[in-house]
């Protein structure tokens, strides 16, 4: 399926250059002083973007480094650190703590240092959206999307299976499709704690069973819906692979990618992933469809974020606003789409170019555009949504793991914690 | 007479000053915040007095931390000890000069690993798939077994690390104080057919009593301080079965609910509770 281009990618690239910002940004005589400190979690679109420091500083007059921790460790460190001696210029947040960090103005609004050349507007609808909370821009997405339904077409057929469309199909077919004592496992799921790990799949059968977080204002966490979806994911977990129970995307994404796993819903970036010969050992056998229905797609976009304490001054703002602009731009993620990473891609006008199709395929095209119509945004948006996702993660993983069995009494602990924090 | 007696004072005044500062400082630090609801992005807070403490005695996760932590000292310690007085021992009784420095430089090797690193490998090492150390029972079952995922196995199987690190390198330490022993007590017991055994339990280990506490002592203070190999391997799961206090005080003040006030009385309550604890125990050694 992926495909060399590198002549069709060099004359892109050169088209987009010739209209680029960087000169723009050149002439506004910005000049910065201070080395853009980022802090980051792991992303291929980052590692690529630090081939090219010498443009960046040709751009601004300085250079930047980016340190990168694990998704937890990146969110504890960020939060440590901007509430107290705000070391880092840029932050990378996401959906689950752009909340927290608005409200508790660590970030300050993107777009008012966003160079308007760089083209906020051209981004993908669903991550504006996500980047935005009290009407205000808060980062520029460097990942984001929903979920997708990604099946191996081999073992389907072999055992007789169509590709499920509907939950009830779904739960059937990883029953079947499991064959332990040969290592395929019929699904893989997220069981490591955390409300962007296991609380993240769990969110879908929550929404699916008619979950919702308040009901008449009042949270309602221990809904008869909360314990179905617990229920349910609980039942899929006994065709998980070993090492999913306390793992988390990184278990559950390589368990499929190194072909012991049949079915997973899982994030977009997964599709990439799939079809990369340099990542997956499965890239002849693998479908693309939307999650099954009722399931929604969990919406999500991880972005970067211009820090309020470490840019005392309008001049620090802005140098960091161009470092998130030049991070984002049409150019790099043309780079991105060069270097197959899928994942990396949020502009329109790269996922709607000849290239992308070219190089990704139709069915992979239809299957987003298809997702895109049931992706949602399941969780609480609020400040206090970590506290509480976190909170119901490590119940959860109790009850995955066993220490736990009681789901209802489980969710009135979430119920009471929820009233807890809503009091404070 | 004066100049001999405030001589002493004139050295130790200024040292004993600069330790008291940097040790005094971050401790009431902890125990002004232990006293206050503060919470991380919130600016507001006021002083709560023991309200933090009293909330600590209803949190189920901070009983569980506590018996997790005290679960994890003895298992660490009492390993940790035995592994290094076997080995040390037997190294001492059956290897020669030479193998024994070679034994040396290997048991030293562990605890050269950064801590961090060490608990990489040894998590890959354990994983139910691919790790190396559950290749056998793969092999021999069929099925994977994930260890870490065992919320009965979880703790000794970190912990086995943390032997692994240290009981080797104690051995070395056991070793070196074998072999600083007067020879004669050993050659008299041999002449009286004593057994290799009946030497090190009768003569030798009771001669090296005091050093050997003074390494048990050694060894609780750093168990204490295990929360990166607890972190990298399990991240105090699965569920909270291997949650120390350390790493419940350290989710709740920055990874959850940004409770630092919270976090921190766990951390003074800590503290206070290790000091009672060690200074009752060193006067019973004493």
């Amino acid at each position: 399926m992926i495909k060399t281009f590198g002549l069709s990618a060099s004359l892109a690239l050169t088209c987009l250059l010739s209209t680029s910002p960087l000169a723009t940004a050149l002439a506004q005589g910005l000049t910065c002083t201070q080395p853009i400190k980022v802090l980051a979690q792991p992303r291929d679109g980052l590692t690529l973007l630090e081939n090219y420091q010498d443009e960046f500083k040709q751009l601004s007059g300085t250079t930047f480094q980016i340190d990168y921790l694990n998704e937890n460790d990146r969110r504890a460190k960020s939060r440590a650190d901007a509430s107290t001696v705000g070391n880092y210029n840029v932050y990378y947040v996401d959906e689950a703590n752009v909340a927290l960090f608005a409200s508790s103005d660590w970030i300050v609004p993107l777009t008012d240092y966003y160079p308007a050349e760089y083209d906020f507007a051209d981004f993908d609808p669903g991550r504006q959206k996500v980047a935005t909370y009290n009407d205000k821009v808060w980062f520029a997405p460097l990942t984001g999307g929903g979920d997708l339904m990604v099946y191996r077409k081999d073992l389907l057929e072999a055992a007789g299976v169509t590709p499920p469309t509907t939950l009830e199909e779904f739960e059937a077919a990883v029953v079947k499709l499991t064959d332990a004592d040969n290592g395929i496992y019929g699904i893989a799921l997220r069981g490591a704690r955390g409300s962007g790990a296991n609380v993240w799949r769990w969110m879908p059968y929550f929404k699916a069973n008619g979950g919702e977080w308040f009901v008449d204002g009042k949270p309602a966490f221990n809904s008869e819906a909360a314990v179905k979806a617990t229920e349910t994911y609980l039942e899929l977990f006994k065709y998980s692979p070993p090492g999913t129970q306390t793992g988390s995307w990184d278990e559950s994404v390589g368990s499929f990618l190194s072909g012991q796993v049949a079915l997973l819903v899982e994030s977009t970036p997964l599709a990439g992933m799939a079809v990369d010969p340099n990542n997956s050992l499965v890239v002849d056998s693998v479908g693309f469809l939307p999650p099954p229905a009722p399931l929604p797609g969990g919406g999500y976009g991880h972005g970067l974020a211009i820090a309020t304490k470490a840019n005392a001054d309008e001049t620090a703002k802005q140098c960091a606003g161009l470092f998130v602009a030049w991070a984002t731009s049409k150019e790099q993620e043309q780079r991105r789409l060069e270097a197959y990473q899928f994942g990396e891609l949020n502009r329109t006008s790269i996922i709607t170019s000849q290239m992308f199709a070219d190089i990704y395929g139709p069915a992979l095209g239809e299957a987003l555009a298809a997702t895109g119509k049931v992706t949602a945004v399941n969780f609480w948006q609020d400040a206090r949504w970590p506290d509480l996702g976190d909170r119901w993660g490590i119940i959860l993983e109790e009850l995955i793991n066993g220490t736990r069995t009681d789901v209802k009494g489980s969710l009135d602990e979430l119920e009471a914690y929820a009233n807890e924090l809503l009091t404070q | 007479m004066l100049s001999k007696t405030s001589l002493p004072k004139v050295f130790t005044i200024p040292t004993v000053a600069i330790l008291l500062v940097l040790s005094m400082v971050p401790t009431v630090f902890a125990v002004i915040i232990a006293l206050q609801n503060r919470v991380l992005g919130q600016p507001a807070m006021d002083f709560v007095w023991l309200s933090n403490f009293i909330d600590l005695f209803s949190d189920r996760r901070f009983l569980n931390a506590v018996w997790v932590s005290v679960k994890w000292e003895f298992v660490t310690v009492i390993a940790t000890m035995t592994v290094a007085i076997v080995l040390g021992v037997l190294m001492f009784q059956y290897a020669s000069p030479r193998m024994r420095n070679f034994y040396c430089l290997l048991f030293i090797v562990p605890v050269l690993l950064p801590r961090v690193s060490a608990a990489f490998v040894w998590k890959f090492a354990f994983h139910p798939l691919y790790g190396i150390v559950t290749y056998p029972i793969r092999a021999i079952t069929g099925k994977p077994v994930d260890l870490l995922g065992n919320a009965n196995a979880a703790l000794y199987v970190v912990a086995t690390v943390d032997v692994w690190q240290w009981g080797l390198l104690f051995a070395v330490i056991v070793l070196k104080l074998l072999e600083t022993l007067p020879p004669q007590p050993l050659e008299a017991a041999q002449l009286d057919h004593a057994r290799g055994w009946q030497v090190h339990y009768y003569i030798t280990l009771p001669m090296l009593r005091a050093p050997l506490i003074s390494l048990t002592f050694v060894k609780m203070i750093e168990s204490l301080r295990s929360f990166d190999l607890i972190y990298v391997m399990t991240r105090g799961g699965p569920g909270v079965a291997t949650e120390t206090l350390d790493m419940y005080a350290f989710s709740q003040g920055f990874i959850e609910a940004g409770k630092v006030s919270y976090a921190s009385s766990m951390a003074v309550l800590m503290m206070v509770a290790t000091v009672v604890i060690f200074t009752i125990l060193w006067k019973r050694v004493q």
